[in-house]
């Protein structure tokens, strides 16, 4: 019964952690198949930190932070891609230099707008509530694991499939697949290659922004210089590792947040220098997706490695 | 002569116009220029820098100290710079609040005798004219140790459960992080030996998601009172303790504020008292230059908060307890060992079993009962 209550704290813990990753993730997958590199990833997400409590703090809820936060994030997005696409500016440059503008941006104006720094915490901003799905969530344990939570967890789930069904199931992602495999085909039948770069750098700037909210504003009610501390490129290199696909970048980002929830609950248990398990999530993501490619080679008859 | 008043003049007049919001603060009793060289993070911080500005403000008013708070962009990496143009600038008394300084200070020192300066957070940098200034961590530890060791078994007490575990949360492991942590293992053992300490680090001082997270999995695992010696990190702690209805513990500055009743008290590392008591000592010609400054329980240096949002809930019996503890401390009667200032051999002794077994092996290494 104990390790029935271990188990499903450890599952609930994982569903939290990995929530910000799945949402970015499927934002640098979206950039990923229209063959460009979502560096700025960082900084779109961070920006939906600063705008979900800052917004959510004027409005008074929650939930209005959570939808300029997704406005924001996108326009950043399209933003990202005028930059990248009309202006032809070099793509890593620009990721790297948004990054690090909103950055400044967000802490130069915790400065000049509420005169504190490092942090700002609105005292009358609520997180957003935990929405317990009916019948679901009083099965014994399953309920507790999967169906408690915030509601951007819920989302980020959602986003999954539909990122897919975008990709493999409409036209635009037929269109969007076209591009990233080769641009001067596609364009000569006829795609508009800019067009769908700012779609996919735009939809990515919305993930982003949301993925930043549900950090700031899903269960804490805060924002911190610098909060998302790397999440965005964990998600970038989940795509990398699953090499673009949906389901596999998914896959990486919950392996990630199960080691993490994983280390917490190890670091009070046993007593190995604690930088071992801190370790733990990215070498276990590493060598799963190592183990995954080289099955899948072997099956195709490629070999190994 | 005057020329170097013109100098100063000058410089003054810049740093005002270059630090926004402070000007420099003066009254004619004593002609004493002070510099303070803020450290990272800025004036404004809520915390660390602004707890030391009121210090210095609060000796300009009484002293009639000419004082100047010293802003970069870059403290750490302008070291030698910032303290350079002070001491030639012809400030009497050079404070620096940047604990990188430890390298350029003593060369900057060594180069201009007739200055004074100090560095907090430092203890191992010597020149004649150079200052010192330490906190007593674990003396201010262990008084918030046993205050949670009294409250995680207390049956009256809506926010914890009888079993008799505390959580502990450090930003990275280093020794400066320990002897807080320690500190407060020391007090704990000492109010109940069955107390278990779950310690944890978050791996940063800027990552309140994880903080919350770190929290929640200690709660899940018994612990309803959770130390956070992890700066920004540490929002996530006392918001995980604020939702799950339990206690944590703040830090450095008074913190209860943050989650009114979900802060049981907070370690106060008080640099305004260090500063002012350092910049009194200079205006009264003692010679300071040399030595250590330490600041503990006596003078308020460090101590625990208040207790404003949870003084009426907390049985006064604990909060007595407490106060003869820190009574005890003061007087040479009960000794919290500083686990910086133990050899490695000994050091490891705790670390490797942070427990209250580890605490008494620790006493034993050390001499005492």
């Amino acid at each position: 019964m104990e390790a029935l209550e271990l188990l499903t704290n450890l599952l609930a813990s994982t569903l939290r952690l990995a929530t910000p990753l799945l949402l970015t993730a499927m934002a640098c997958l979206l950039s990923y198949q229209v063959g460009l590199i979502n560096i700025a990833v960082e900084g779109l997400m961070l920006s939906g930190c600063f705008i979900a409590v800052v917004a959510g703090a004027q409005i008074g809820y929650a939930w209005g932070g959570v939808l300029l936060a997704c406005i924001v994030g996108a326009a950043m997005g399209a933003l990202f891609a005028l930059f990248v696409t009309t202006l032809r500016a070099d793509l890593i440059v620009t990721g790297l230099a948004m990054n690090f503008f909103v950055l400044g941006t967000t802490a130069y104006l915790l400065q000049i707008l509420f005169g504190v720094y490092g942090s700002y915490t609105p005292g009358d901003l609520k997180s957003l509530p935990i929405w317990r799905i009916p019948v679901l969530s009083e099965i014994p344990f399953l309920g507790k694991a999967f169906f408690q939570h915030p509601p951007l967890i819920y989302v980020s789930w959602l986003a999954i499939p539909l990122t897919a069904i975008l990709l493999y199931r409409t036209r635009a992602g037929l269109h969007i697949r076209a591009v990233g495999v080769n641009e001067e085909a596609a364009r000569t039948a006829g795609i508009s290659v800019t067009r769908i770069r700012y779609l996919a750098l735009t939809l990515g700037g919305l993930l982003c922004g949301l993925g930043g909210a549900h950090l700031a504003v899903g269960e804490l009610a805060l924002f911190r210089e610098n909060m998302t501390g790397g999440r965005g490129f964990i998600g970038l290199a989940a795509v990398y590792f699953a090499a673009g696909r949906p389901f596999l970048a998914a896959l990486a980002c919950l392996l990630f947040g199960f080691f993490e929830a994983l280390q917490f609950r190890l670091q009070t248990t046993v007593s190995i220098p604690y930088q071992f398990f801190q370790m733990l999530p990215y070498l276990m993501v590493v060598i799963m997706m190592v183990l995954i490619s080289v099955r899948e080679n072997l099956r195709r008859g490629r070999g190994g490695i | 002569m005057n020329q170097r008043k013109g100098l100063v003049l000058i410089l003054l007049v810049l740093v005002a116009m270059f630090s926004w919001s402070v000007g420099s603060i003066t009254l004619a009793q004593s002609d004493m220029n002070v510099a303070l060289i803020i450290a990272q993070g800025g004036l404004g911080d809520r915390s660390y820098n602004d707890l030391a500005f009121a210090g210095l403000t609060l000796a300009a008013q009484e002293f009639g100290v000419r004082v100047v708070p010293i802003e970069s962009s870059d403290p750490v990496g302008e070291g030698e710079q910032l303290l350079r143009t002070a001491a030639e600038a012809g400030f009497d008394l050079v404070i620096t609040l940047e604990f990188s300084h430890f390298d350029p200070i003593v060369v900057v020192a060594n180069d201009y005798p007739d200055t004074l300066f100090a560095i907090v957070n430092v203890d191992f940098v010597s020149a004649d004219n150079l200052v010192n200034i330490m906190f007593d961590e674990h003396t201010g530890s262990y008084l918030a140790g046993m205050l949670s060791a009294f409250v995680t078994t207390d049956a009256s007490l809506e926010q914890t459960n009888d079993e008799a575990i505390i959580g502990a949360i450090g930003g990275v492991k280093s020794s400066g992080i320990d002897v807080f942590l320690y500190g407060y293992l020391q007090g704990a053992c000492d109010v109940n030996p069955d107390t278990q300490l779950l310690l944890a680090y978050s791996n940063g001082f800027g990552d309140p998601a994880t903080g919350r997270e770190l929290t929640i999995s200690m709660n899940e695992q018994g612990a309803d009172v959770v130390f956070q010696v992890a700066g920004g990190t540490g929002e996530g702690i006392i918001d995980a303790a604020a939702d799950g209805g339990f206690f944590a513990v703040g830090v450095d500055s008074d913190q209860d504020y943050l989650a009114p009743g979900s802060v049981l008290t907070s370690m106060l590392k008080r640099v305004d008292v260090a500063v002012y008591d350092t910049i009194a000592r200079a205006v009264a010609g003692e010679a300071i230059g040399g030595t250590v400054l330490q600041y503990g329980l006596d003078i308020d240096g460090v101590g625990i908060s208040e207790m404003a949002f949870t003084r009426h809930i907390i049985p006064r019996e604990y909060i007595d307890q407490v106060h003869a503890a820190r009574e005890a401390i003061i007087a040479g009667e009960l000794h919290v060992i500083d686990t910086r200032t133990v050899d490695a051999d000994t050091f490891a002794l705790i670390d490797e079993n942070p427990t209250c077994e580890g605490v008494a092996a620790l006493r034993e290494a050390v001499g005492m009962e």
